[in-house]
């Protein structure tokens, strides 16, 4: 096998080009704006973006098995009212316990999603369509009909976003905690290497032995856990919890996967493209109102833009990599 | 199977009076006949009269239902609509109120809706091998986001001369116009997708798009043709949302994707294409919406009706799957 020139390699790889153009995107922001490029303005945005960061990785294994899931806002905000309510009328005044209730709720929603998805056959767009309807609702019932836990209401919980170890926030110490054990998850152990099985041919990997319904169960439990982490962060970096949180934003999260390279068909897609991918839309967001011309309202519009041209982008480069495959074995 | 219900009890006695009862279509109509009887229960103010003086708002979105069920059988998904719908919301309130006649507002929001409906349809014909769902989520934020631009950082507009639009809302005797409309409406998709070659063609690209290709059926035409279409009944969804609400935010029009598609699966239109019929969802969408009249009278907070939609949408896909599957296993027990 020949050995691939250092340029083909740079743009064979997705994650190579991709990091490309973050660090293309952090130069010209910082050219502009010299106050970007700073310990404090990176942490900050990391922390705003923690839930979507977080939740990336969920969706990575949803649609490495060729799902999705659009009901995990829902479930964030189900779970992050459930703890908001109970910090507010003093049943639970532990931030840790509140933590753990946050990851059992968010876990039995997943849970309930994917025993659906995989023991009903139904078709994931509808069934976390459902869901989304679902978990909405009760995050309002459970909210007592629109009431909100404001800041006063959470006691000590919202420290957990201000509490700095090693000079950094705790949230992001979570998010780098999740990075690293997804990491190892999907790339070294015999489940996270089935996930991408499923993915790929769902009827080779039934055949070779994998139990295809428990990979698609374990998944979309996976996104629950961790919607119910997203939950717990949400409440505690912007502390207050309300049933109508994060309404819309699994499609940024869907975006960050689907910019970073995973295929809407399953079986293609990376955790470092995760990252890369919602650190790119984190930094776009953060960036636009820096720019002059720019207002925050055409944040949404360039954020579409962007995902139409990754997604039409990637399809030509198929196209042609296709063709040229196609030219060699012509010779 | 094209062409009957997507969903219906296996072993069906063969009268064809007990087959009707037995299809999907039948038992949405008793379902249709017993959430009427429950919201009749439920409120002591719903009857004919008020039903129809609070429907006009909730029908609307019945004009979504339509295309998306062509494209549901195409066994693809459009989640952009209700971007489109606030679009073209946004851009004829804003043409209404330069005082420019009425027909022009009316052209306006439907030539809008089309061109919003173009561009989904050029993305996804020019690309076929791109999933319409990625497509259709892009085009949902950009087209949302293009109204927010144009709203400004207000964020919402009103009609100043809404003369045009409550004509709009206008009723005969009781009846609103808007129902007509749905229900005429309702009728020619029902035939086109039922008993025209154009139908026909559809369910056969959702069954099995290759075989359709090979067959001669110039599918990504038909593709284009049923996304522009799509675009077009947004802006009418548009106008007649206007009717009553005079003005256009950026949340309108919010979630009318997910509406348009529950009312259509619970319909009997499986999202993974070539089968069901409008009948079917014409009917749950009348469901529906009477749901939403009834429970809206006991100021039954909007949410647990959603939360009802919810379930519904999941149980009409989940049983007949579970039913299927303890049946195969019974079965092989024997």
């Amino acid at each position: 096998m020949e050995k691939k020139s250092f340029m083909k390699k740079l743009t064979g790889s997705r994650e190579a080009l991709l990091a490309v153009i973050l660090i293309l995107l952090f130069v010209v922001i910082t050219i502009i704006s010299p106050s970007f490029l700073t310990f404090k303005s990176l942490t900050d945005m990391l922390k705003n973006n923690a839930v979507t960061m977080v939740m990336s990785l969920g969706m990575l294994c949803v649609m490495l098995v060729g799902g999705i899931d659009i009901s995990i806002m829902s479930t964030l905000a189900l779970t992050g009212m459930s703890i908001g309510m109970l910090l507010k009328y003093d049943h639970i005044s532990s931030t840790f316990l509140a933590f753990v209730i946050a990851l059992l709720i968010g876990t039995a929603c997943g849970f309930l999603v994917g025993l659906v998805i995989s023991r009903a056959d139904v078709p994931p767009i509808i069934a976390t369509m459902g869901f989304m309807y679902i978990y909405r609702a009760m995050g309002y019932l459970v909210s007592n009909n629109g009431e909100w836990a404001s800041a006063a209401a959470l006691g000590k919980f919202k420290d957990f976003a201000t509490t700095k170890f090693l000079g950094m926030s705790l949230v992001i110490w979570v998010i780098i905690l999740c990075y690293v054990i997804f990491f190892i998850f999907m790339k070294w152990t015999t489940l996270g290497r089935r996930i991408y099985a499923v993915g790929s041919n769902p009827s080779a990997a039934e055949v070779s032995g994998i139990n295809v319904k428990n990979i698609k169960l374990l998944v979309y439990t996976i996104m629950g856990l961790l919607a119910g982490l997203g939950g717990a962060l949400q409440v505690s970096i912007y502390a207050s919890a309300m049933p109508d949180m994060q309404q819309g934003g699994e499609m940024d999260v869907i975006a960050a996967c689907v910019i970073g390279g995973v295929s809407m068909s399953g079986g293609r897609g990376t955790v470092l493209g995760a990252l890369l991918g919602s650190l790119i839309l984190a930094t776009i967001a953060k960036a636009l109102p820096l720019i002059p011309f720019f207002d925050q309202l055409w944040l949404n519009t360039i954020k579409g833009v962007i995902i139409l041209v990754v997604v039409v982008v990637n399809i030509v480069l198929q196209r042609t990599a296709d063709k040229n495959a196609l030219k060699g074995r012509e010779m | 199977m094209a062409g009957k219900s997507g969903r219906s009890i296996n072993n069906v006695p063969k009268s064809p009076v007990k087959q009707m009862i037995f299809s999907w279509e039948g038992i949405l109509v008793l379902l249709f006949i017993a959430a009427n009887i429950f919201c009749a229960c439920f409120s002591e103010f719903y009857n004919v009269k008020s039903l129809l003086r609070q429907m006009p708002v909730y029908l609307a979105e019945i004009f979504l239902m339509l295309p998306m069920a062509y494209i549901l059988v195409l066994g693809e998904i459009d989640i952009s609509v209700g971007s489109i719908v606030c679009l073209s919301a946004t851009m004829a309130c804003i043409v209404a109120n330069t005082g420019a006649p009425f027909i022009v507002v009316i052209l306006a929001a439907l030539l809008v809706g089309t061109a919003c409906g173009a561009v989904n349809a050029l993305v996804l014909t020019k690309f076929e091998e791109l999933p319409p769902m990625i497509v259709t989520l892009a085009t949902q934020i950009i087209f949302r986001g293009i109204a927010e631009i144009v709203l400004g950082s207000g964020g919402s507009i009103s009609v100043t001369n809404t003369e045009g639009f409550a004509a709009l809302g206008g009723k005969v005797g009781r009846v609103p116009y808007i129902l007509f409309l749905v229900l005429i409406l309702g009728i020619i998709a029902a035939v086109i997708l039922g008993k025209c070659t154009f139908g026909r063609r559809v369910y056969a690209i959702g069954t099995n798009r290759l075989a359709a290709y090979y067959s001669g059926i110039h599918v990504q035409k038909i593709r284009f043709i049923i996304y522009t279409l799509m675009g077009t009944i947004s802006g009418l969804c548009a106008l007649f949302l206007m009717s009553s609400s005079f003005g256009a935010n950026t949340t309108t029009g919010n979630g009318f994707e997910m509406d348009a598609i529950a009312m259509a699966v619970f319909g009997g239109i499986s999202s993974t294409g070539g089968k069901g019929n409008i009948a079917g969802g014409l009917i749950s969408a009348f469901i529906i919406v009477c749901l939403r009249v009834g429970l809206g009278q006991r100021n039954i907070h909007p949410q647990v009706i959603l939360l009802i939609i919810g379930v519904l949408l999941i149980g009409a896909v989940a049983l007949p799957n579970i039913i299927k599957e303890v049946q195969k296993k019974a079965k092989t027990v024997k």
